[in-house]
């Protein structure tokens, strides 16, 4: 069927080409109503159809217009588009007024198409430049946090070049990604390649929320698109940007619970009879009679022993595991334009290491964006980046070896160094980090390279043609050097350096060809048809080395003996078909059809190929002519729509079963069971609802909109179980179906809006409620959070499933748990966990509240994100208070307040006990994840044009920024949890454990014009 | 002209769209099932499979916790209060449930069904050695996982009655299933009988026999085997029986002089079946079970329980070639260096040895006992010690019978098989306690003792808690008592 409209449109091109090419000439100049200036780039476009030209660096412009065209569409930036008759003239002059409602009138890049923000299909929201621009952090995906509603961004970590988890509108997968699709300039990009973007360079980012907005793309925006569009140049001179930014950063310190110190730590442990390993050394060296431990030692002995192991103690280990980071970023941009082309060339530079010692990321990075016209009718263009990042990273497993575990696992009576200045490696917990860090370098250099190369040809009134080429190509050397000397090498009796080469190769060829006509000046029909291709290869090399004479020689050529070699490659293919039709009825009522069908290479071949469709509708009450709204209501218009789209986002092989040929034995190649088949495996597919309503009050000075949405994600991809005995433990199935639904909202304020003193005040909330809505499969635990959380029809996913702690039973000082029944024991229950209703890692509701100020040349700005309604198991708390069972770590003081004597109403049981002197898992641990930051205040001035113009600059601001400054929280520790580190793989926000903390920082930045 | 050009070939384009062959992508390091056994090269791979499971398993041989648990559950061992902590909980202080023991039930059915693939499909191949021993191979791989999986989860056949039950015995790879536990009776006989069939089918002739070296079951040590179920069977005629075939007419269990080469793989004497594990596996998990290495000396896990320590004499070449008393931080400890490994590779990277020929000739010497051939049983006594104690004289040993005899026995048992996991399921077997020195972990006894220093004969605690994602998945399986 669609073959069939595309031939139809190709030939009507052949028929409608001869009327081509007759009329008149125009001329023109464009100004600015509040000064008179001149307004370069300006938009200049015959009413209902695609032909139009841009306005000179002088305001003017000529174009050729076809006979019985009556009128131009003036559109910039910023002003209110205006219409003008050219009805008996050939030379207009138009002075525009700026508009406070400009946002609508931007015109952005999604959905396969360039529109005006108000034409844009659906539920969008538009993250401009502005809100991340700037900010002394180095990982996009986390600028975006708070930015609009219905987005949802957790930092997984606050290592610097950290990914963030984004969701729009809710977790709608499992064990399938839950992440937008993420297309940069029309190319799908990973989030690792998304990251390595300058966020400077970014114009817009939009956020297409239902599925009238995402339907067209198909099979991979089940979870929302995020459409990036880098900065174009802009006719006119060139300007010359030059920033620089330079920031302070440190970790944040935990909240509501406080390790203890060094007298602290060893008081604990005389109570509960415990010879730390360096007690014990020092009473050997002093010849005590042999057994002798710290509960016979004398009390002066004691003292003598601890006063010593404190003065050589590390006492705040923070000071040597923590750093107070320096970052600093450079920037130049050129932007301009003459007469057929415009460009926007950028460069920079930026160093941010981390706040945890010896971990470092460095970017540098390009980007030249240009379009040329060649003729009036044909322009080619591309849009070129290249990232280059160098990143240092320390262990995050949850280990002896992670760095900022240390901090946890250390006791401030130990040395961090010897009395030669080497690493103390005879730490409690048998491990410097610090040495580790040092030693055991870990190094990730990237390479990201993304390009779009384009032809647009525009035909007659109405016909657009595209085609698009664009790739994303990434590479990744990797390098993790066990060096000759290190305490790991020596422990492990070799040493040992890793190279590894990723090639991560992604392209797209993407052609449409687009009809915009307006007939009769009432109906206003888009019609778009294209086709698409996608294919990803991934190749990787592996190889390992051993015996290095010195850990200056650092190539595998130098290893005495290799010791492996492999490659591996990795592929996948999309091949897509879409389509969409726009049609409104003058302005006032529109309906938006979309659809695409999508091949996927992932799924076999009986459920290859998949259609999703979406029907939206609209309507603008103000325009409404059988009734008039009150004059206060600016704008008022309702929307709806229904869809569906899909997620692919599975490995590339799941449906195959499979026997893996990479294992061995005895050196020879041995076949293994890899995977059970599953030759009914398909896509997700989500069914998604929008009701909306964009309004704005007051002559514009409210301004917001409410959405309530609905997403039933069916078809869920997850791991089906099967008995351990059939020797696995699950296969990628289908296993049911997982609604999101809830509101977002969002309004701005304009309080004051002067010339020279504006105010206003924003605010975004979004509540979601996930829950799983059906199910196939019986009993599908959450596996991957260590059987945490559990999957129930309407609950949330990863609801958590655990023993119920009722607390320190005072008469005896035993923990007392639940039983199923309800029943209390003082034995540690099995199998007696309960589905703990309503209690789950996923945030139920976000957003921000902020307000901009400017007056004369200062600017200020502040910006509250909040979150909360989730739970997360803090496992860093059940590690610090664990009842004795972990006394070679350090604990925090609460596990001071554990029983000593009935009667005693305390946290902790009695450690003294043998039966209580463990830990247990259960919702003691579990803790509300609420909280709020202050994530942003910004202070800028920008100079007056008095002093500007005397040092021949056109602008110069200067600014300070704070970012989390504050956090507010009851729960204990850090609250922002992401991953719970870097190699559990549990559902995000499940667990606390010992990621990479969260930063707090501020930065100075100067930006200058020229 | 151009716009037609540009007009066509775009239109082009978009009508044709892709070729939908694009779309058959494989992957590069993987064949499908149904072709991964074709011909007897894809079988040979298969049966390299399955022993790849047995050493890469994280819960039994080569990269698991197999050499160590059944001594962290028993007396052999103390708690190093300075090492990593590993084990203690949930084992070392008895405080396993259902939700805290993880691995030994799913990989030991990961193994099995390796050996199920395999004995699904063998039998559309010729018939003949090939064909044979493959199925053997398979069987006995089977059956050596499902009575280590018996020995863990269940009473030992002695003990049990014909209620109690044990790990369910599957023998397909059929992904459905939801199996019942298998009574311990029954299961012990279906061992058997693929001990046996495996006995039969793996022809010490063949060429693949040949090649077959320790490190792949062989007819030897399937009978060996087979001798260590019907010692736990009480079946002492059978169990001399097979000994005898697996020791053959001059039992070999190392000399003085080769015993210590046995640990560091230079020698195969006394060995009837290891899994492989070479400098390329480098998987060092059997020696970090128990230390490692760091600049203040030997860093233990766990040490020798002191009692036990005492146990060994002064001439016994076992004290010095499996214990090394040395200081850690100054302080000195009785640290277990059976698995420090081959020369010149990393600390632990060493071949696991499953079933030695010592074992083989204690199980025939108490089974002697236990059909009253006292003299057998000396003979095989004396013959282990003799290879064990530097300046043996036989003496005494002669002249032992009755209790003594049989204590000895025992003795021998624990010190030979000491640090190799046998110690709990043999406590479980004899029906006695652990009963764990309550002394420190220093070599003079002095250090934190055990929390708990006992558990009964008998205690639930002696059969292990089956998962509870499985129990809540298949709800034919039952939980043990106690749990």
């Amino acid at each position: 069927m669609k073959k069939i409209l595309l031939i139809l449109l190709a030939l009507s091109i052949c028929v409608v080409s001869n009327t081509f090419a007759q009329g008149r000439k125009i001329t023109g100049k464009v100004t600015g109503a509040d000064d008179g200036q001149p307004l370069p780039g300006v938009s200049v476009v015959v009413k209902g159809s695609t032909s139009g030209t841009q306005t000179d660096p002088n305001g003017n412009f000529t174009l050729n217009v076809p006979t019985g065209a009556t009128t131009l569409v003036i559109n910039y930036v910023g002003f209110v588009t205006q219409e003008v008759s050219i009805s008996g003239t050939d030379n207009v002059t138009v002075s525009l007024r700026s508009d406070v409602r400009s946002l609508n009138e931007v015109v952005v890049s999604a959905g396969y198409q360039s529109l005006q923000r108000k034409d844009l299909p659906g539920a969008v929201s538009i993250v401009g430049s502005k809100e991340v621009e700037q900010k002394p952090i180095a990982s996009f995906t986390q600028l975006l946090q708070g930015t609009a509603p219905g987005l949802q961004v957790t930092g997984s970590s606050g290592r610097p070049g950290a990914n963030a988890y984004i969701r729009i509108r809710g977790t709608g997968s499992i064990t399938a990604s839950s992440e937008p699709l993420i297309i940069v300039d029309g190319v799908q990009v990973s989030t690792t390649a998304y990251n390595g973007l300058n966020p400077n360079d970014i114009e817009n980012v939009v956020v297409l929320k239902d599925a009238d907005a995402t339907a067209i793309y198909g099979s991979r925006a089940g979870n929302g698109v995020l459409v990036v569009n880098t900065k174009q140049g802009r006719p006119g001179a060139p300007t010359v940007r030059y920033s620089f930014q330079y920031g302070k950063t440190q970790a944040q310190k935990l909240k509501n619970v406080s390790l203890m110190n060094a007298q602290e730590k060893l008081q604990y442990e005389y109570e509960l009879g415990f010879t730390n390993g360096t007690i014990d050394t020092m009473i050997t060296n002093r010849g005590y009679p042999a057994g002798t431990d710290i509960t016979t030692l004398t009390p002066t002995q004691r003292t003598d022993l601890w006063n010593l192991a404190i003065s050589r103690g590390a006492g705040d280990w923070r000071d040597y595991l923590l750093q107070n980071a320096t970052t600093k970023t450079h920037e130049l941009a050129l932007s301009g334009g003459a007469d057929k082309i415009k460009y926007y060339l950028s460069g920079n530079i930026s160093d941010y290491p981390g706040v945890e010692r010896f971990s470092t990321f460095k970017r540098k990075g390009g980007r030249l964006n240009v379009e040329y016209q060649i003729k009036d009718w044909f322009k080619l263009g591309t849009n070129i980046g290249v990232t280059q990042t160098h990143d240092n990273r320390v262990r995050e497993a949850y280990n002896s070896q992670n760095s900022y575990g240390a901090l946890f696992f250390f006791n401030p009576y130990e040395q961090v160094y010897n009395a030669d200045g080497s690493y103390n490696t005879t730490l409690s917990n048998g491990f410097s980090p610090l040495e580790g860090a040092v030693n055991n370098p870990v190094s990730y250099d990237r390479l990201n390279q993304f390009g779009t190369f384009f032809g647009e040809a525009r035909f007659f009134k109405h016909l657009l043609l595209r085609s698009q080429y664009g790739i994303n190509y990434n590479t990744l050397k990797y390098q993790s050097y066990l060096q000759p000397g290190s305490n790991l090498a020596s422990i492990l009796g070799y040493n040992q350096k890793q190279d590894q080469i990723q090639q991560d190769f992604f392209y797209t060829f993407t052609n449409t060809a687009n009809w915009l006509q307006t007939i009769a000046d009432k109906h206003n029909i888009n019609i778009l048809a294209g086709t698409e291709y996608n294919k990803s290869n991934l190749y990787s090399l592996s190889a390992t080395g051993r015996g290095f004479p010195s850990k200056d020689y650092t190539t595998l050529e130098n290893a005495a003996t290799p010791t492996a070699a492999t490659t591996s490659i990795n592929e996948f293919a999309l091949i897509s078909y879409f389509g969409r039709v726009q049609y409104d009825f003058d302005k006032r009522y529109s309906i938006n059809l979309s659809g695409r069908r999508d091949g996927s290479s992932r799924f076999g071949a009986n459920v290859r190929f998949a259609n999703f469709y979406a029907v939206g509708a609209g309507w603008d009450l103000r325009q409404e002519k059988f009734f008039t709204l009150p004059e206060w209501v600016t704008d008022l218009k309702l929307r709806g729509s229904y869809g569906t789209s899909g997620n692919n986002n599975i490995g590339n092989y799941e449906a195959l079963g499979t026997y893996s040929l990479t294992g061995r034995y005895n050196d020879q190649t041995a076949a293994v069971p890899a995977r059970l088949a599953n030759p009914n495996l398909t896509w997700e597919t989500t069914y998604a609802k929008d009701i909306g309503l964009t309004y704005g009050f007051l002559d514009g000075r409210i301004t917001g909109e409410i959405d309530y949405y609905s997403r039933n994600n069916k078809n869920l991809l997850y791991q089906v179980q099967v008995s351990q005995t059939t020797g696995f433990s699950s296969y990628t199935g289908n296993i049911g179906a997982v609604r999101n639904y809830g509101v977002e909202f969002a309004v701005t304020g304009n309080v004051i809006r002067k010339k020279d003193f504006r105010w206003d005040v924003t605010l975004n909330y979004t509540h979601n409620d996930n829950e799983i809505s059906e199910l196939y499969v019986d009993n599908a635990s959450l596996a991957s959070s260590a059987g945490f959380g559990q999957l129930v029809v309407g609950q949330p996913i990863g609801t958590f499933y655990l023993t119920r702690y009722k607390g320190v039973n005072p008469a005896n000082g035993k923990a007392v748990y639940y039983n199923r029944d309800g029943s209390e024991t003082e034995t540690y229950p099995s199998g007696q966990e309960v589905l703990l209703n309503g209690k789950s890692p996923n945030v139920k509701y976000y957003g921000t509240v902020g307000t901009n100020l400017f007056y004369k040349g200062i600017d200020f700005s502040a910006r509250l994100y909040y979150s909360g309604g989730n739970y997360i198991y803090n496992q860093i708390l059940q590690d610090a208070t664990s009842n004795g069972s972990s006394i070679q770590s350090n604990q925090f003081t609460e596990a001071s307040n554990y029983w000593k004597k009935p009667g005693d109403v305390v946290l902790y049981p009695n450690p003294l006990d043998p039966t209580q002197a463990t830990v247990h898992d259960s919702d003691q641990y579990l803790e509300k994840g609420d909280y709020v930051t202050l994530r942003d205040v910004t202070l800028g001035y920008t100079l007056n044009n008095k002093l500007t113009n005397r040092l021949k600059v056109k602008s110069i601001r200067v600014f300070a920024q704070g970012t989390n400054l504050a956090v507010w929280t009851k729960f204990k520790g850090l609250p922002e949890v992401g991953d719970s580190n870097n190699e559990r793989t549990d559902y995000p926000g499940t667990f606390n454990l010992y990621g990479y903390p969260p930063i707090k920082g501020y930065t100075f930045g100067i930006d200058v014009r020229f | 002209m151009n716009k037609r050009i540009y007009t066509a070939a775009l239109s082009a384009i978009l009508i044709a769209g892709c070729s939908k062959e694009k779309l058959n992508l494989y992957p590069y390091n993987q064949v499908a099932t149904e072709q991964a056994f074709r011909s007897e090269t894809d079988v040979t791979f298969d049966i390299n499979g399955m022993y790849n499971g047995l050493r890469t398993s994280t819960s039994y041989f080569v990269n698991g916790i197999w050499n160590i648990l059944g001594d962290v559950l028993s007396d052999n061992l103390v708690l190093n209060t300075l090492g990593r902590q590993s084990l203690k909980n949930p084992y070392y202080e008895y405080r396993y449930s259902a939700t805290n023991t993880y691995g030994l039930f799913g990989s030991g059915y990961s193994i099995i069904r390796r050996a199920n693939a395999i004995l699904e499909n063998i039998e559309k191949f010729p018939n003949g050695t090939f064909k044979n021993n493959a199925k053997g191979e398979a069987l006995a791989v089977r059956a050596l996982v499902y009575f280590d999986m018996s020995r863990v989860y269940s009473k030992t056949y002695l003990n049990a009655s014909d209620a109690d039950f044990t790990v369910p015995y599957v023998t397909t790879t059929d992904a459905t299933i939801t199996p019942a536990n298998e009574p311990v009776k029954g299961f012990y006989d279906k061992v058997i009988a693929d001990l046996t069939q495996a006995e039969t089918l793996i022809n010490a002739n063949n060429s693949i026999s040949a090649s077959n070296t320790v490190s792949r079951l062989n007819k030897a040590a399937v009978a060996g085997l087979l001798s260590r179920v019907y010692l736990y069977k009480g079946d002492y005629s059978n169990c001399i029986a097979a000994a005898n075939r697996a020791l053959g007419t001059t039992p070999n269990v190392g000399s003085l002089t080769t015993f210590g080469s046995i640990w560091t793989d230079a020698t195969d004497a006394g060995v009837l079946f290891k899994v492989k594990n070479t400098n390329l596996d480098n998987l060092n998990a059997q020696g970090v079970n128990y230390y490692q290495t760091v600049s203040q000396g030997i860093k233990s896990e766990y040490n020798v329980d002191y009692n036990f320590y005492q146990l060994f004499a002064n001439n016994d070449i076992r004290k010095t070639i499996y214990i090394q008393t040395s200081p850690y931080s100054a302080v000195n400890y009785n640290h277990v260096i059976k698995y420090a490994g081959r020369p010149g590779t990393p600390v632990g990277v060493v071949d696991a040895k499953v079933l030695r020929t010592a074992e083989v000739l204690l199980s025939r010497a108490e089974a002697y006992y236990r059909s009253n051939n006292v003299a057998g049983a000396v003979a095989d006594l004396v013959l282990l010690k003799s290879n064990r104690y530097t300046g043996y004289v036989a003496a005494t040993d002669n002249a032992l019978s009755g209790t003594a005899l049989l204590n000895e026995i025992l003795l021998q048992r624990r010190l030979e098989l000491a640090f190799e996991g046998d110690r709990f399921w043999d406590l479980k077997r004899l029906n006695l306690p652990v009963q764990r020195a309550n002394k420190g972990d220093k070599a003079d006894g002095t250090g934190t003792a055990p929390l708990f220093t006992t558990l009964a004969a008998g205690d639930f605690k002696f059969n292990l808690p089956y998962e509870q994602t499985e129990l809540n998945f298949n709800k034919n399986l039952k939980q043990n008592p106690g749990y």
